[in-house]
């Protein structure tokens, strides 16, 4: 359906994307995965037709958009990371001035923002000014007016960022109806290895411009298969203790966090007793120690050596 | 998979064009009507504006009644009956025939000139109520000169009398003049005193010119009421009050508030991404372009009808001529639409909102002071006038005024054409400088 051919953005000496390649097909939910600065929003820009790329091509059922946005802004459905609406305005003149503007009149534009706003759970509010909303009421009513239209292809960039647990589940939800109600296909990009992880077939992973990993949940585990993460919990953790850890040579990585440190160690390590011996050396007390699954955060660990988060 | 619903032979149609520009001209609309903070300033500020200047520079402005309490002193270096009385004197011995001798004895009482300027001009209805007039003596001279009270002081040289009756009669043609010290801090008063005495030199040359011709000098009079009552401007055109002159001044400095308004508004859209979503529609930007282009020129419109309606109805500010009037306000309110799409235009392009603010807070200052907002500064100089008319609101403000004098609908063609021009003008360096496609970052 979608296709990004050695796509590259450069801004003055400093390269957004760098030489990507990745495809989407119909009907797949797809995650773009990466820290802040990674480069998704601009690779979404240029595959969405908003920016040109510097090199490369987008191709759209085998044409190039560059040259021609026109069809694939007729199919797409854009949910930017900033709330795109009119403050001033109610949730229902937004969604009869994005529908006017999608060429949405009379009957069929009354009945479509009937059904955007019960599927955003908004039907109470519609005459509410979305300045009096909460930020995931108006985080609901900006993806509500991208699906107007009935897009195809819905793009949506970070669109649970700064909203509750409850106001995000309800969007997470939403994306899966509209992908297995109304076969939607889905690019979706965030910082939240777990939202990626429980709406995705396939993944790919940025940082720095570059495309690290691609493929799906358990493909990009797999490169972890020869490791395995060890969480170990302790009131005292000390300096001593993680200096300790970071010495042994069979160890591959460490990561310190408050009351625990997380280790990647080679998969056959037999780290229990190696552990137990840190500890009485740096005099601290072990709580637990947890053998855990690889997750897409340790993938992107050991890819970069940065947490997601960073 | 289900199918856009979007039909795509709609796209690109013309009259698809003219509803997507008429859906950004009405949101437009519906963003400046639900922020009553920013609709009092654009539209209770000059109201408030033109009461308060209105009621407090009204004494200053043409039109208004002046209240001048001018004193004015006179000072005869000479006497005039002993110089009447003298002439009379030297006619009798100067071998005139008798019958004019009398007729011309009869007539100088009437024509004792500082006994005219005292009696018929100062001591006029008119002026009487305006000039407290005190004669002094020649002594006194240096003390009122150097008294600041004194709007004016009028000195008689000393054969003055004399030798004016010796130039009514044609005896002798004798230059005579009086001499007017000014007080330079109290202008207006001294000028008056200055345009009296220039029409009482004008009635003076002019007795002397038929006594020369033999004409009887029962027929001079001295025009007092041409130097007293309302004050009527050189052509003969309305006058134009303080409240009249503020309504102009604060509308058109106001409504470029509209300008920089829809400007914010138009970047605010950008740096939400909420232009992006437009342009993903498959709206043209050009599209966008002519929406704000429009909206600048209906609001702007709209604004001044508002703002000069209820000058109208709280300051009684009528249009004499309405066709010339709605002529002047279309003209302008383009310049409004042209500077709306000017200052969004460059905000996308620099993709800041700093020319914008700059436009709001010191460039309309700028031509508001040239063009005239808050005083007739063109009419003192005649150079800010001329830049002053080159800028939108001074070129409305000028055609407003003419509208206003109730001169003719020819008068303001010079500027309402400025106006279509400097609107086409900004247009097209607002065009080249839209971003094109790919140039957004």
């Amino acid at each position: 359906m979608l296709e990004l051919v050695d796509l590259s953005k450069k801004f003055k000496q400093f390269y957004a994307v760098k030489n990507l390649n990745m495809f989407i097909e119909k009907g797949e939910i797809v995650g773009l995965l990466g820290p802040n600065g990674a480069g998704k929003s601009t690779a979404i820009s240029i595959l969405s037709s908003l920016v040109e790329p510097t090199t490369g091509d987008v191709r759209f059922k085998n044409s190039s958009i560059i040259k021609s946005p026109g069809p694939i802004r007729n199919v797409i459905g854009m949910v930017p990371q900033e709330i795109a609406l009119y403050d001033d305005l109610t949730a229902e003149e937004n969604l009869q001035f994005f529908g006017r503007i999608y060429r949405l009149s009379g009957v069929e534009l009354k009945q479509k923002i009937g059904e955007v706003l019960e599927l955003i759970g908004l039907t109470d509010r519609r005459k509410d000014v979305v300045k009096k909303f909460s930020g995931g009421m108006k985080r609901r009513l900006n993806i509500g007016v991208a699906l107007l239209h009935n897009p195809q292809l819905i793009i949506m960039d970070e669109p649970t960022v700064g909203i509750d647990p409850q106001s995000r589940n309800y969007i997470l939800e939403t994306v899966k109806r509209l992908n297995r109600e109304k076969e939607m296909t889905v690019l979706y990009t965030s910082h939240y290895m777990e939202e990626v992880e429980f709406l995705c077939d396939r993944i790919y992973i940025m940082d720095q411009g570059n495309l690290i990993a691609s493929g799906t949940n358990e493909e990009i585990k797999r490169i972890l298969s020869a490791e395995k993460t060890i969480e170990i919990k302790s009131d005292r953790i000390n300096e001593v203790f993680v200096q300790l850890l970071r010495n042994d040579a069979t160890i591959n990585s460490v990561t310190e966090g408050e009351k625990v440190v997380t280790i990647i160690v080679p998969k056959g390590t037999k780290a229990f007793g190696t552990l137990l011996k840190y500890a009485e050396e740096a005099e601290i007390e072990l709580n637990s120690v947890d053998v855990q699954e690889a997750t897409l955060e340790d993938v992107f660990l050991h890819l970069t050596g940065r947490a997601l988060r960073d | 998979m289900c199918s856009c619903i979007l039909p795509e032979e709609r796209y690109g149609t013309r009259g698809g064009e003219y509803f997507m520009i008429w859906q950004i001209v009405k949101k437009i609309g519906l963003t400046l009507f639900r922020n009553p903070q920013q609709l009092l300033l654009l539209l209770g500020l000059p109201i408030i504006l033109i009461a308060i200047l209105g009621a407090a520079l009204g004494n200053v402005m043409n039109g208004e009644e002046v209240t001048i309490d001018a004193k004015v002193a006179i000072i005869e270096h000479g006497d005039e009956t002993e110089q009447v009385n003298r002439f009379i004197n030297d006619i009798e011995n100067s071998g005139v025939p008798p019958e004019r001798v009398e007729a011309i004895q009869a007539a100088t009482g009437e024509l004792a000139p500082i006994k005219l300027l005292k009696e018929s001009v100062f001591g006029s209805e008119g002026l009487k109520e305006l000039v407290q007039l005190e004669s002094a003596k020649p002594t006194e001279r240096d003390k009122i000169l150097n008294d600041d009270s004194y709007t004016a002081v009028i000195e008689v040289p000393e054969n003055f009398t004399y030798h004016t009756l010796q130039n009514f009669f044609g005896m002798e043609n004798a230059e005579t003049s009086l001499n007017v010290s000014r007080n330079e801090g109290k202008q207006l008063g001294s000028t008056i005193i200055l345009e009296v005495l220039q029409q009482f030199q004008e009635q003076l040359t002019l007795t002397s010119f038929v006594g020369e011709k033999g004409i009887s000098v029962d027929a001079i009079q001295v025009d007092s009421e041409a130097i007293s009552g309302e004050i009527t401007t050189i052509d003969q055109t309305q006058p134009v009050t303080a409240k009249n002159y503020y309504a102009i001044g604060m509308a058109v400095m106001n409504v470029l508030f509209l300008a920089s308004t829809i400007g914010s508004y138009a970047f605010l859209e950008k740096r939400l991404h909420v232009f992006n979503r437009i342009i993903l529609a498959n709206v043209s930007r050009w599209i966008y372009f002519s929406g704000v282009l429009i909206a600048g020129t209906v609001f702007g419109f709209l604004h001044l009808l508002i703002v000069f309606g209820v000058s109208w109805i709280l300051f009684g500010v009528a249009w004499p001529n309405i066709l010339a009037f709605l002529i002047v306000t279309f003209g302008l309110a383009i310049a409004v639409g042209g500077l709306s799409v000017l200052l969004t235009a460059i905000s996308y392009r620099i993709n800041s909102e700093l020319v914008t603010n700059f436009f709001q807070s010191i460039v309309i200052t700028i031509i508001a002071f040239l063009g005239g907002s808050f005083f007739p500064i063109g009419d003192s100089f005649k150079t800010i006038q001329f830049i002053g008319n080159l800028t939108p609101n001074g070129a409305g403000m000028t055609a407003y005024l003419s509208v206003l004098r109730g001169e003719p609908i020819s008068s303001i063609w010079e500027h309402v054409i400025f106006l279509c021009l400097f609107s086409v003008t900004i247009v097209v360096i607002a065009a080249l400088s839209f971003p094109k496609r790919g140039q957004t970052a």
